[in-house]
């Protein structure tokens, strides 16, 4: 399949391992990848604090370079994919078109002019919707059955539900533990696996950021985690960056490696650790790395 | 033990409650209120519509607000109240628009109106079809602002006596399971009506007649207890409320064949007729085979989605949730349900009893201003104007009197109550089950229709069921939170009044406002133009006795809508 | 129809201070609630079980509970909505609040937090005569954030809350918005500069629990939010947070995207020395790291660039005043 591929600020930016590691498994897979180049930041919620109709012009934009493409998006980044797809809810709200009439008049300058008709979706979503589990795991040559995985979503690919269309596609709730356990490994499931991870007040409120961080890093590990897996690079850079200081701060021995989504499922698809950025991690994942080496071939 | 004493005890956190504690502590008293739920849970919330009041400075007239009043009443209410209540009603709103009611507005953003049942103008005030519960956080908003004490989730399970007057109460407090002696100069009550007495009901759990059962006790006449309303639309399974407002704005009462049958038994007023009228009219069209499946239809989709959404989105919840209808979409079922009672413990227009030192005010109370049947959107009136009236009178009273000296050891009476109760904890009989079979024998028998042999029937089932109840044991031994024990103080409550409601009922032989006897259908002024008042004297059965009903202005007339 | 009720129970009393589970087996109607069920349990199995509830209608708010994890009434959620698929329903009590028994939680933390934003209105002068005039709109609007029935729904799911009670809460500050977007309330300045420090609305971490939980649409988060924008509008502008907000909107601003970097420097008022002082704490804190993330080549690259047609991205921001 082809996809108008929304990479978002972070896999470029905090995260610069998230990028080339989609790119790899996004080739193996077969999703072939036509990258939204002038597409601008989703406002990330923070936009969306001050001005709701920008944020909502700005995804448009977005929407509509997707849309003359006739493609769908495909976001890598939970955050990303709930700010647009709460933006697209709006826009396209059936009682009330003349919302999207007063969008597209900002779009007129630059020619461009949103219909309304693109959909927008997660990597997660797309692999366990459009290619479904089995297809997936068929493309795996490796199976990670000695670890165990707790899942951590991201908030906005969780909430508002009236966003996301999880009435239609009940999947989408539970996508995270069906593809850990396609990949072989054993699902931890954790109460905080839905909850915040405490990036967006980081500089403002450091020690609640932390503290989150070092609840659910501390949780999973004594329910015998290996490592925990998230759809999200801004969950990522938190539970990941942050973790030396939850360390400090809660006074727990914590060591949780993080694994963005696409990096399991480049594990499993035959890639090598340093293939997926593992070594840029801040939390060391050598324990993966080694249990991979033990790991059985499908 | 721990001595609480207050010049002004006021039991109960509704609208009326919390009226009159504002009332009270501004008339410089000291003022406490007690309730067995946080007052935000009180079942004022569930009021949906509006408060009724003849703002003069609209160029309306108190005069007609009063005569609709009166006539809704079927000319049982006692027309000197009624122009009180009137009268004070526009400053009453007002004064909770300063308080911050978010009322409605008009484009002018002067306080909108709204029409409702028995009124020949628009004259009820709303925020959308939350009303009730706007003004109980707006005026629990004011208790926090002036923060009196509060004794939450403490339950009363007697009046105080002394001398004759009454001076306190005892009370339950939840959290720990102790009793405890509260002193006071006056008590208000102001605890509601009487919902849980029957099944199924509009009203909460927490409905069940407290207040009418503790004045029951001590000898305080009950009065025009038959006058039960049954609300014209109600949802079928649970009973839950849809707004008059509904009809207000338009909405449509329709037959299995699709016609406003209201044509029939209202012409001119139609869907908006009184309360006891409409609910008469669905009755019939049910009960002569024009229903669908014992309901009738409630239909809103003229008025279209924008309106719903915004003047009656919780009611559009309601039958979401409850009844799995969208209301701009079909049509919803509806039947009549219980839901108000006029009657109550006797009072003056100060809130005062029979007995001194115990005032009753809000829906607990007759005054009377509702008489045989309540207009929509006179309550929440009667609960403010009351309330307030009732809490002034209090801070009154008590500064003219010295508090009489109870001993502590008076709270054993109720301690030993409670032991037995938890002696007999072997019976295996629960609170729940001798209540609903209560509510079904009152539904049964003292509905929208009754007759002589119903009433009888109902008393019967009452009698047998209280002396089940001398024999019920609670079996949750705990001190922390025990609702089986509360449980079991609330049906005491509950079947005492269940029994003065059947003894006024079988006791006047006429029909009158909610009170209609298919066996005696005509009103009889010449014989009946009076209050009944009921009366625990000690005996076995209650007494019954009658009180003449004050006419200033309006002669009976025959009443049509 | 069939379920399996499993109950969260707590009992000083009898049981101790461990929390435990109950499961009851139930044989329910198909239109029945959660707290229908739970009615079911007390009434005629467990009268121990306590609960508070009362209007059954989702208007009084006694009934907030955790069903199956997440915060929401007993009495407007269906068994059939919420069963799982092993015919079990999991119901807990309310979190960040202390247990009393069972389902009962002690509510006076959550009502102390709503006291301490003054939650009345405050009107300077004398009372007019009859009424405040108001515009009908700014009434219409105020009808959602008044429909609050303070369940406790979304403090029980508050992700701040689980890690600092400070936090005043977004029960509390929808109350707080409640007045401020009131047109008859005059406290607008004293509302702003309370709900501008610690425990305030930057403290709020945007996760959607309360807009997903609350069962009345208050949507608490919005209006969190929206009092965020209103205090940088009122020219209040001395935190990290608003400093993060309009750091964050000129950085898309100027590159279309975001930079990290750039957005920590404006947080912390890295280029404004006073600013700079009272972050000199997080600013040190940052260095490891920023060590850290250099050794992992992990840092943002030094010049961000500008997306392809960032002028146009400019003049969104321009024609919306942004």
């Amino acid at each position: 399949m082809k996809v108008a591929f929304y990479p978002g600020c972070v896999s470029k930016g905090g995260c610069p391992e998230l990028y080339p590691a989609t790119v790899k498994i996004c080739e193996k897979l077969g999703i072939e990848l036509d990258e939204l180049e002038g597409a601008s930041c989703t406002g990330s919620g923070v936009l969306q604090e001050k001005d709701r109709l920008l944020g909502d012009v700005l995804n448009a934009r977005t929407f509509a370079m997707a849309e003359q493409k006739n493609l769908p998006i495909m976001t890598i980044c939970s955050t990303c994919q709930g700010v647009m797809a709460q933006a697209n809810k709006r826009l396209t709200d059936p009682d009330h078109p003349e919302y999207l009439e007063e969008v597209n008049t900002f779009l007129k300058d630059e020619g461009l002019e949103y219909k309304g008709t693109t959909v927008i979706k997660h990597i997660l979503w797309i692999l366990v919707e459009d290619f479904g589990v089995e297809q997936v795991k068929s493309s795996f040559v490796r199976k990670l059955n000695d670890l165990k995985l707790a899942p951590f979503y991201g908030c906005y690919i969780v909430r508002p539900s009236w966003a996301l269309d999880f009435e239609d596609n009940p999947d989408r709730q539970q996508s995270l533990e069906m593809l850990i356990e396609a990949v072989g490994a054993t699902v931890v499931d954790f109460e905080g696996k839905t909850r915040c991870c405490g990036f967006p007040i980081l500089t403002i409120n450091e020690k609640n950021s932390v503290s989150m961080v070092a609840k659910h890093t501390s949780t999973v590990q004594e329910l015998g985690a290996d490592a925990m897996v998230t759809p999200c690079p801004l969950c990522h850079l938190n539970l990941d960056g942050y973790q030396p200081k939850a360390r400090k701060q809660s006074g727990i021995s914590i060591h949780m490696p993080i694994l963005h989504l696409p990096q399991l499922i480049g594990l499993a698809l035959g890639f090598s650790p340093a293939d997926m950025g593992l070594e840029r991690h801040i939390i060391s994942t050598d324990a993966i790395t080694k249990a991979l080496k033990e790991s059985n071939p499908v | 033990m721990a001595v609480y004493q207050h010049d002004v005890l006021v039991v109960g956190a509704g609208l009326a409650g919390m009226r009159a504690t504002l009332a009270a502590q501004e008339a410089g008293a000291d003022v406490a209120m007690i309730t067995k739920v946080h007052p935000v849970r009180s079942h004022s919330n569930a009021a949906q519509g509006g408060i009724n009041a003849a703002l003069e400075s609209r160029g309306d007239n108190w005069d007609d607000h009063a005569y609709n009043t009166v006539k809704g009443s079927d000319y049982l209410g006692d027309q000197d109240a009624i122009e009180i209540m009137c009268q004070e009603a526009g400053p009453a709103v007002v004064e909770l628009e300063h308080m911050g009611v978010v009322f409605n507005r008009d484009e002018n953003g002067r306080l909108g109106t709204r029409h409702f049942g028995g009124q020949e103008v628009a004259r009820t005030f709303f925020v959308a079809d939350i009303t009730g519960q706007a003004l109980l956080h707006a005026l629990y908003e004011q208790i926090m602002k002036y923060n009196p004490r509060v004794y939450e989730e403490w339950f009363v399970t007697s009046l105080v006596i002394e001398d004759g007057k009454c001076c306190g109460v005892v009370a339950l407090e939840l959290m720990t399971g102790q009793i405890h002696l509260i002193k006071a100069k006056a008590v208000i009550l102001a605890t509601g009506g009487t919902g849980r007495c029957f099944e199924p009901s509009t009203n909460g759990l927490v409905v069940t007649a407290d207040g009418q059962g503790l004045a029951y006790q001590v000898g305080v006449p009950l009065m025009d207890m038959e006058m039960v309303q049954y609300h014209p639309t109600t949802l079928k399974g649970n009973g839950v409320l849809m707004t008059e407002g509904a009809r207000g704005e338009g909405g449509y009462l329709l037959n299995s064949e699709g016609e406003r049958f209201m044509k029939t038994y209202a012409p001119n007023m139609m869907e908006l007729a009184s309360r006891d009228v409409v609910s008469r009219s669905e009755q019939t069209e049910i009960n002569e085979g024009r229903g669908i499946d014992g309901c009738v239809l409630l239909d809103l989709r003229h008025l279209g989605r924008e309106l719903i959404e915004t003047k009656l989105a919780y009611i559009n919840e309601v039958a979401m949730d409850f009844a799995n209808v969208n209301l701009a979409e079909e049509p919803c079922p509806i039947r009549p349900g219980n839901h108000y009672e006029m009657g109550g413990i006797k009072t003056d227009v100060h809130g005062v009893t029979s007995m001194p030192g115990l005032y009753a005010a809000g829906e607990c109370a007759n005054v009377s201003v509702h008489g045989g049947n309540r207009l929509g959107a006179n309550s929440l009136l009667d609960t403010v104007v009351f309330g307030k009236r009732a809490g002034i009178h209090a801070a009154d009273y008590s500064r003219q009197i010295e508090q009489i000296n109870v001993p502590d050891s008076i709270v054993s009476l109720d301690e030993g109550r409670i032991k037995s109760f938890f002696d007999k904890k072997d019976n295996t009989d629960t609170p729940a089950t001798i209540r609903l079979a209560m509510g079904q024998a009152m539904n049964e028998g003292v509905a929208v229709f009754r007759d002589e042999a119903g009433m009888q029937a109902a008393y019967k089932t009452i009698l047998e069921l209280k002396d089940r109840y001398k024999r019920l044991g609670v079996h949750d031994s705990g001190k922390i939170f025990n609702t089986n024990l509360l449980f079991a103080f609330e049906l005491g409550f509950m079947l005492d009044t269940a029994e003065t409601i059947c003894v006024s009922a079988l006791a006047r032989k006429e029909s009158r406002g909610a009170h209609y006897r298919t066996d005696m259908p005509d009103r009889d002024d010449e014989n009946w133009m009076k209050h009944i008042l009921v009366q625990n004297t000690g005996e076995d059965l209650p007494t019954v006795d009658f009180s003449p009903v004050t006419v200033t202005r309006w002669e009976p007339q025959i009443r049509s809508y | 129809m069939k379920v399996k009720l499993d109950v969260g129970r707590f009992n000083p009393e009898s049981e101790g201070d461990k929390s435990f589970r109950q499961e009851f087996d139930l044989e329910v109607e198909e239109y029945y609630t959660v707290l229908d069920a739970l009615m079911q349990v007390r009434d005629y199995e467990d009268p121990s079980l306590a609960m508070r509830c009362s209007c059954r209608a989702s208007i009084c708010g006694s009934c907030a509970m955790k069903i199956n994890g997440t915060s929401g009434l007993g009495c407007n959620t269906k068994i059939v909505d919420v069963i799982k698929k092993d015919g079990t329903v999991k119901v807990d009590p309310a979190g960040n609040l202390p247990v009393v028994k069972d389902l009962v939680v002690d509510m006076e933390p959550f009502w102390s937090k709503v006291r301490e934003i003054k939650p009345f209105l405050q009107t300077k002068g004398p009372e007019p005569q009859d009424e405040y005039i108001a515009p009908q709109q700014a009434m219409l609007d105020l009808v959602k954030p008044v429909g609050c029935i303070m369940c406790g729904a979304c403090v029980s799911d508050c992700t701040v809350l689980e890690v600092d009670s400070n936090f005043i809460g977004p029960a509390a500050l929808a109350k707080a918005s409640r007045f401020i977007d009131d047109p008859r309330d005059e406290m607008n300045a004293e509302r702003f500069a309370q709900l501008n420090q610690y425990t305030g609305v930057w403290d709020c971490t945007r996760c959607m629990a309360c807009v997903e939980v609350c069962p009345k649409g208050v949507a608490p988060m919005d209006r969190i939010m929206t009092i965020r924008d209103q205090i940088i509008n009122a020219g209040i502008k001395n935190t990290n947070g608003a400093r993060h907000a309009e750091g964050f909107a000129s950085i898309v601003k100027r590159y279309g995207t975001l930079d990290e970097t750039q957005l920590v420097i404006k947080t912390f008022g890295v280029l404004n020395p006073i600013v700079a002082l009272k972050n000199i704490k997080a600013l040190f804190g940052l260095l490891p790291v920023a060590y850290r993330a250099l050794r992992k080549n992990k840092l943002p690259p030094v010049f961000h660039h500008k997306i392809a047609g960032v002028s146009y991205i400019k003049n969104i921001f321009k024609k919306l005043g942004a």
